[in-house]
């Protein structure tokens, strides 16, 4: 048998599209959303689950892309990074990332947005405790994090004069 | 340099150009680069620390589905030449390596095959059916085994691993010792790292057979230099190779190199001509990229009663690996050349070596001389214990102080425009240490263990033309930028830096809208393209600021002048004089004021490409200014650590109840890069000093190969940081810059050890090893108990 037959026929709902692709079974949903679909936002700093740069949201969830088989999200709704401006406004936790100075060579960020558009409206009002518990799951090499739980605070905080309105 | 010293632009706190990009998913990484048709690699590393290549079988590989060819370090001994290391430097040894080892491997990790294939499962599936026969050889895995007598040889070619050696004295501090009152010794351990940049290295290599032309999409902090060593290496001219850098995610000293890998790419794509894609996976980036620091310190210090160095002496090896990619000087003598720092010490003295072993080579990486203010600042604390004295004290003795600057260290360095004692004086003010005393001496009557550690740095910054001339190290610091003032008026600019995440975009366009008078948001920097950028030097040895934003400063203000030139032509006046751009607009000072002239910038750019006619006499047409500059052989910016620490006895856990840096790092271009990169330098310190090790056991087998075994702190184990600038300008600089981004991870280094040590005490522990690990403290510690009635430490 050759390779391609046993490619498997995906229908995968990305951003509230639906996106059909061929691949191999073995392929991770990272690679696909990467080098199929070239929604390369989502990045891959380990491919070991630790580094969290290749967080999407499955179901609104956070979950790590590279520990992902694309056969196993068939049915299920993918959000990447790319769906997160609106009409090129950038989210409020963007722009607070933005305003403090959250982000520096950006390959994490990617995956801390996702992370916390997820978890901002999980609990609206957190504490930097428990920012810095949730973010530990993103490793950032250059920031040494300050800016970042300083930018979600200043998220949440938007995000509930929001609700408000 | 005359300065001016109110600036319109330079040291505003602008937000960076990059972020919208990087914040919503369209940055542009190298894994992003997509060429068509493009051909992935694997490469096939070696499982021993030490091994003869027997034969490399790759039948069952070449037969696989997918698979283009299996190539090995022959293939790239006929495509490509030999790296050779040999500068003119003392004691050092002449070294070579083959792109890909041919018959012999030195370390875990070291690559043996290239697997060529369709796509990069394809690839990484046939790595694994490369069948390598080796016969095992004995290794040497530290620095004490390396020099051992009659210990197998890690590079064939050399007399022994002692890859290099220098000494240096400078007065007498051998009779400074027979003299002193006391002689201290004390010693400092600090373990290997690696970079871990969150992207790993990576490369796409477009090899266009018909203009035989390389393009090569890498991740780099040294474009053009990456270039002159890509062509050299292949036997091509340089302009037959072009460099392009997309988005760097982090680099940290890692992305300076041509690695092997790299050229393997670039040769296999010429033989293939196809594009070749190689994305290195982390498992080898930790063990096989670039290595970091590992050196074993001791310092002795001649002391009279009031704890005043007499003469100090310093021994230091360091364990280099197995591959010199750099000479094996290169990061060990900046350390020894700038120990003394803060402090007055004439008589100095040192002994540096560095041995190679079968282990990951090492580079340079963020702080290369990171050691050197534990060491310093450690041999303070050692004093003052020996001596029973206040450590803040015998710094105060010691410590530079203004009447001393301009100061000629005894290595021959020279430090002006810093301010040690004054950052040391704000550092202890904001700490409250008589307050942190009393907390400290409550806490320990009920078992908890508080410790403060001081920690002052002299960061070596920028490192122009004449430091390499003087180390002997090929390569240069100067810096080439040009700044173009398009038809419309649009303002492009570059320089040859290369970022990797600081964020450069903004804080350069200030440093051009300053010199030639118009709005940041006009101008876009560009970089990383070697066919678009002059040929600099690219992002190393905190540069940037002062290289690259100086040079592209100088070069905005030769852009002004011409304008100005033209502008005057254009008002009808002889001479360019009490004219200047402002915001745009040509502004002629009159009646003691600047006044609107009406003529835009804008207007003269469409004179200067439209209306060359009507320019002055000898006015070339166009507006496109270009410039080089060497900076001093170095600047020297400055800082105090201040860390705040709890150790919980129990189970040998450090937090960080506090940290404070006072920092003088001349003019700052744009306050909120330097504060992200402060920030980040102390966290990159604090990690490695508390969490981060590469282990290697015995044989060589690199244990700590995944991030879950090679840890990096995370957001749970850092505090925040309270950081006060104190800016001093560099009087030898353009605009005052200095340089900074490295010393944080000194100061941070020393820092926590010091105040670990400090709430230790009780028990008579001295922390001499990096890192602080739960494990390590628990060691120190076993069977200790903590003195009761503990005089008081006076303030």
């Amino acid at each position: 048998m050759k390779e391609t037959d046993y490619k498997v026929t995906l229908s995968l709902i990305v951003n509230g599209e639906t996106r059909n692709v061929r691949v191999l079974p073995q392929r991770l949903l990272s690679d696909v959303l990467r080098e199929d679909l070239g929604l390369t936002g989502t990045h891959v700093g380990c491919e070991h689950g630790v580094c969290g740069a290749c967080t999407v949201l499955v179901d609104g969830a956070p979950a790590r892309s590279c520990l992902t088989f694309a056969v196993q999200m068939e049915g299920h709704e993918i959000t990447t990074v790319e769906s997160v401006a609106r009409d090129g406004e950038l989210s409020p936790l963007q722009q607070a990332l933005h305003e403090e100075h959250g982000l520096q060579c950006g390959f994490c960020t990617p995956g801390i947005v996702m992370t916390f558009e997820a978890y901002l409206k999980e609990n609206p009002t957190p504490s930097t405790t428990e920012i810095r518990d949730v973010l530990s799951g993103n490793l950032c090499r250059c920031t040494g994090y300050q800016n970042i739980v300083a930018a979600i605070l200043k998220a949440a905080a938007t995000l509930r004069e929001k609700g408000v309105e | 340099m005359t300065r001016e010293e109110n600036f319109t632009h330079i040291g505003k706190p602008l937000l960076r150009k990059e972020d919208r990009r990087l914040l919503t998913g369209h940055g542009r990484f190298l894994d992003d680069v997509v060429l068509p048709g493009a051909l992935h690699v694997c490469f096939v590393r070696a499982p021993h620390a030490h091994a003869r290549i027997a034969a490399i079988d790759t039948s069952a590989a070449v037969d696989m589905s997918g698979v283009v060819g299996v190539f090995t370090g022959r293939d790239l001994a006929e495509w490509t030449t030999k790296l050779r290391l040999a500068p003119p430097i003392e004691g050092l040894q002449p070294v070579e390596m083959t792109t890909l080892p041919v018959d012999r491997v030195r370390f875990y990790g070291d690559p043996v095959a290239c697997v060529v294939a369709e796509d990069r499962y394809a690839a990484e599936d046939a790595a694994e059916v490369v069948s390598v026969e080796y016969v095992a050889l004995d290794c040497v895995t530290d620095t004490d085994a390396a020099l051992a007598d009659g210990a197998p040889l890690v590079d064939e070619t050399l007399p022994s691993n002692l890859v290099s050696q220098q000494s240096f004295s400078s007065g007498n501090p051998a009779a400074r010792r027979a003299d002193a009152h006391a002689v201290v010794e004390a010693r400092f351990n600090l373990h290997r790292h690696t970079h871990v940049p969150l992207e790993t290295r990576g490369c796409a290599a477009d090899w266009d057979a018909g203009r035989a032309h390389l393009t090569m999409h890498i991740g780099t902090q040294t474009p053009h230099p990456l270039r002159s060593q890509l062509a050299s290496r292949l036997r091509l001219a340089e302009n037959q190779v072009t460099v392009i850098s997309p988005d760097v995610g982090g680099g940290f000293g890692q992305k300076i190199a041509l690695y092997r890998e790299e050229l393997t790419v670039a040769a296999l794509s010429r033989h293939l001509e196809r594009p070749v894609h190689w994305r290195e996976d982390r498992l080898e980036n930790l063990t096989a990229a670039s290595h970091a620091r590992e050196c074993h310190c001791r310092t002795r210090t001649a002391v009279d009663p009031e704890g005043r160095i007499l003469g100090l002496e310093l021994e230091l090896m360091e364990d280099f690996g197995a591959y010199c990619f750099y000479p094996a000087n290169y990061m060990a003598r900046v350390v020894a050349m700038i120990l003394t720092g803060p402090y007055r010490i004439s008589d100095y003295a040192f002994e540096v070596k560095v041995a190679l072993t079968n282990k990951c080579g090492n580079g340079p990486m963020r702080a290369p001389m990171a050691v050197t203010s534990w060491i310093m600042d450690g041999t303070i604390e050692a004093i003052a214990r020996q001596l029973g004295l206040d450590p803040l004290d015998v710094r105060r003795i010691n410590a530079l102080t203004q009447d001393d600057l301009p100061y000629t260290m005894a290595t021959g360095e020279v430090l002006e425009d810093i301010t040690p004692l004054e950052t040391l004086e704000a550092a202890a003010s904001k700490i409250d240490v008589a307050a942190f005393r009393k907390r400290q001496a409550e806490a320990r009557k009920q078992g908890r263990f508080l410790g403060l550690g001081f920690c002052s740095v002299v960061e070596s910054t920028t490192y122009g033309s004449a430091f390499y001339k003087a180390a002997g190290i090929p390569g240069s610091g100067h810096e080439a930028a040009w700044v173009r003032i398009e038809p419309s008026g649009a303002v492009n600019a570059s320089v040859g830096l290369m970022g990797t995440g600081q964020g450069y975009e903004t804080p350069l366009a200030q440093a051009v809208a300053e010199g030639l008078g118009v709005p940041p948001d006009l101008v876009n920097v560009q970089m990383g393209h070697t066919d678009i950028a002059p040929y600099g030097m690219g992002s190393r040895g905190g540069r940037g600021a002062t290289a690259g934003g100086g040079t592209l400063y100088l070069c905005a203000r030769k852009a002004q002048e011409r304008v100005l030139t033209i502008a005057a032509c254009m008002l009808n006046l002889n001479e360019p004089t009490n004219l200047r751009l402002h915001d745009g607009q040509v502004e002629r000072m009159l009646d003691g004021r600047w006044q609107c002239t009406g003529v835009a910038l804008a207007d003269v750019a469409k004179r200067a490409y439209l209306e060359p006619t009507s320019l002055p006499e000898g006015i070339s047409p166009g507006l496109d200014v270009s410039l080089t500059y060497d900076p001093p052989p170095m600047t020297y910016s400055n800082a105090t650590h201040a860390c705040e620490v709890e150790v919980e006895i129990a189970t040998g856990r450090v937090s960080i109840d506090r940290y404070v840096v006072t920092e003088d790092c001349g003019t700052v271009l744009n306050p909120v890069v330097v504060r992200g990169q402060q920030q980040g330098a102390v966290a990159m310190g604090l990690s490695g000093a508390l969490f981060e090790q590469v282990i290697y056991d015995e044989s060589g087998q690199n244990l700590t190969a995944t991030l879950a075994d090679y840890l990096v702190a995370t957001a749970c184990e850092l505090p925040d940081f309270e950081i006060f600038p104190m800016n001093t300008p560099n009087r030898r600089t353009p605009a005052g810059i200095k340089g900074m981004s490295e010393g944080g991870v000194m100061g941070s280094i020393g820092s926590v050890a010091l105040a670990v040590s400090d709430a230790l005490a009780p028990f008579g522990v001295v922390v001499e090893q990096l890192p602080i690990s739960p494990q390590s403290l628990r060691t120190a510690l076993r069977g200790k108990r903590p003195e009761t009635g503990e005089k008081e430490r006076m303030e």
